[in-house]
């Protein structure tokens, strides 16, 4: 039985997974039925930076947007896996699927860095670094923080 | 009830192990994650504006000076200095004291000018000085940091006794040390990892402004960047000494980072409501450093210094308290 105790930290860490991979199924939603309807969104009404971002993902091409919706979908999927598995405190579930989490988010934000326009978030700016806060603080937290924690 | 039982290498054990074990708790990586998306994402609202403008310019093949850049800048920056200094246009003038007439008569000939005069500057002498003497950008996002990093310490400060007092632990380690020892090293731990996070925040924005934006001169970014970051590092300060205090007198964890919040946010906002009803409601602000933090980015450099240390007195103040009770309860 496994009675060690959870530090506090693992926990938010796991409470922070589940809410992004909440968003994150959000996202996938989003984009397939972006995908759906790409060419027939109406943009009258809209403001400039709406009408431009729509027109970016419109002329993003279908494997661009294919790719998107799958770096998104894995990214969920080892969020939620990681997730559990810092609540179980796993050696695998936990410390691996979460360092295959954090270098995936990074290796997605430098695709969506140099593949992306401007409008959506292409291009290395503040915004690329936000998106870089939470898989860097994963990894390093999973291997130094909460390395002797992670064990079966 | 004695300060005599301070010992500095107790103090300093204790300060170093919850700063380092901040993270490992939820509070410290709730309050690190919280404080890195503010911060940043804050930062990115007022600077996506200028940046999609300059890509668009550059698209578009134009060739905008850097002088239209800061003008435009300066008009985009307008009103968050309002919001934030409580002037109904930039262009009021604020009842004028004898350091604001100081300022307007530019008697600072050292003060580094950021950008070049603008024709139509705002009246008030304030907003001129953080609009067109300093980096305009650099001055919105500190105030924005200003109004909100205070109500993002309650989720790091809130447990610093309050935890060991519910779980009996503290009788443990009251064994090895002295009761004044844990309060004051806690307290310094919490402010430590609190500086760590402000830095890392301040030293970003400021090191992204320089090498992205590029419109204003590496030296002024610099002396406003450490103006910017020291006066966070003081404003958080009485504001973790009054979550010390909390924690010292409630015996729950949540309930302290409940009562934290209410006390910090809420005295904030029955002081603006009680205000519209009362004229003199609005004063109650000043129970806490509401009242006077944005003093801290003032154009006479002794009138910040003041509100450093109103604020420091602030947080000796809370700290007394907090020792007080502390020093005196049954745990």
């Amino acid at each position: 039985m496994n009675d060690r105790k959870r530090p506090g930290g693992l926990t938010a860490l796991a409470v922070i997974n589940f809410v992004l991979a909440g968003l994150g199924v959000i996202s996938v939603l989003g984009l397939v039925a972006f995908f759906a309807l790409v060419g027939e969104i109406p943009t009258e009404g809209m403001d400039e930076t709406q009408r431009a971002q729509i027109e970016a993902m419109e002329n993003l091409g279908t494997p661009m947007l294919v790719a998107l919706v799958v770096l998104t979908g894995v990214t969920t999927i080892l969020l939620l896996a990681s997730g559990v598995g810092y609540l179980k405190m796993r050696r695998f579930l936990g410390r691996t699927l979460g360092n295959v989490y954090g270098l995936t988010a990074i290796a997605s934000s430098v695709v969506t860095g140099t593949m992306f326009p401007r409008e959506l978030g292409g291009g290395f700016g503040l915004g690329a670094l936000i998106g870089l806060i939470y898989p860097l603080l994963t990894l390093i937290l999973i291997n130094t923080t909460f390395k002797e924690d992670l064990v079966d | 009830m004695s300060l005599r039982t301070i010992s500095g290498r107790h103090v300093r054990l204790i300060t170093v192990h919850w700063a380092r074990s901040a993270v490992r708790s939820g509070a410290g990586l709730v309050f690190l994650v919280v404080a890195l998306l503010f911060g940043l994402v804050a930062a990115q609202v007022i600077l996506e504006p200028i940046e999609l403008t300059m890509a668009k310019e550059a698209r578009e093949g134009r060739d905008t000076s850097r002088e239209d850049i800061v003008a435009s800048v300066v008009e985009f920056g307008k009103p968050v200095i309002r919001w934030a200094l409580g002037l109904e246009s930039a262009g009021d003038a604020a009842p004028p004291d004898e350091a604001d007439q100081a300022a307007a008569a530019g008697a600072a000939p050292d003060v580094e000018q950021a950008g070049p005069p603008q024709t139509a500057a705002p009246a008030d002498p304030w907003a001129a000085f953080l609009l067109d003497e300093r980096p305009a950008l650099l001055s919105a996002i500190f105030l924005v940091q200003i109004f909100g990093m205070p109500l993002l310490v309650p989720f790091l400060a809130f447990n610093q006794i309050s935890g060991d007092v519910q779980s009996r632990g503290l009788r443990y380690v009251l064994l090895r040390t002295e009761r004044a020892n844990i309060f004051l090293g806690r307290f310094l731990g919490t402010a430590v990892f609190s500086t760590l996070v402000v830095v890392f925040i301040v030293v970003t924005v400021t090191f992204y402004l320089g090498v992205r934006i590029k419109i204003y001169p590496a030296g002024s970014l610099a002396v406003w960047g450490l103006h910017g970051l020291a006066a966070l590092v003081v404003l958080l300060l009485p504001y973790i000494a009054v979550c010390s205090w909390i924690s010292t007198v409630v015996d729950s964890p949540f309930l302290s980072l409940v009562v934290a919040n209410l006390v910090i946010g809420g005295l904030l906002l029955f002081a603006v409501i009680a205000g519209t009803l009362w004229e003199p409601a609005i004063y109650l602000k000043y129970a806490l450093p509401w009242g006077l933090q944005n003093h801290l980015l003032h154009p006479e450099l002794s009138h910040s210094v003041g509100t450093a240390l109103a604020c420091l007195g602030y947080t000796a103040a809370f700290l007394f308290l907090g020792y007080r009770r502390f020093e005196t309860r049954d745990l």
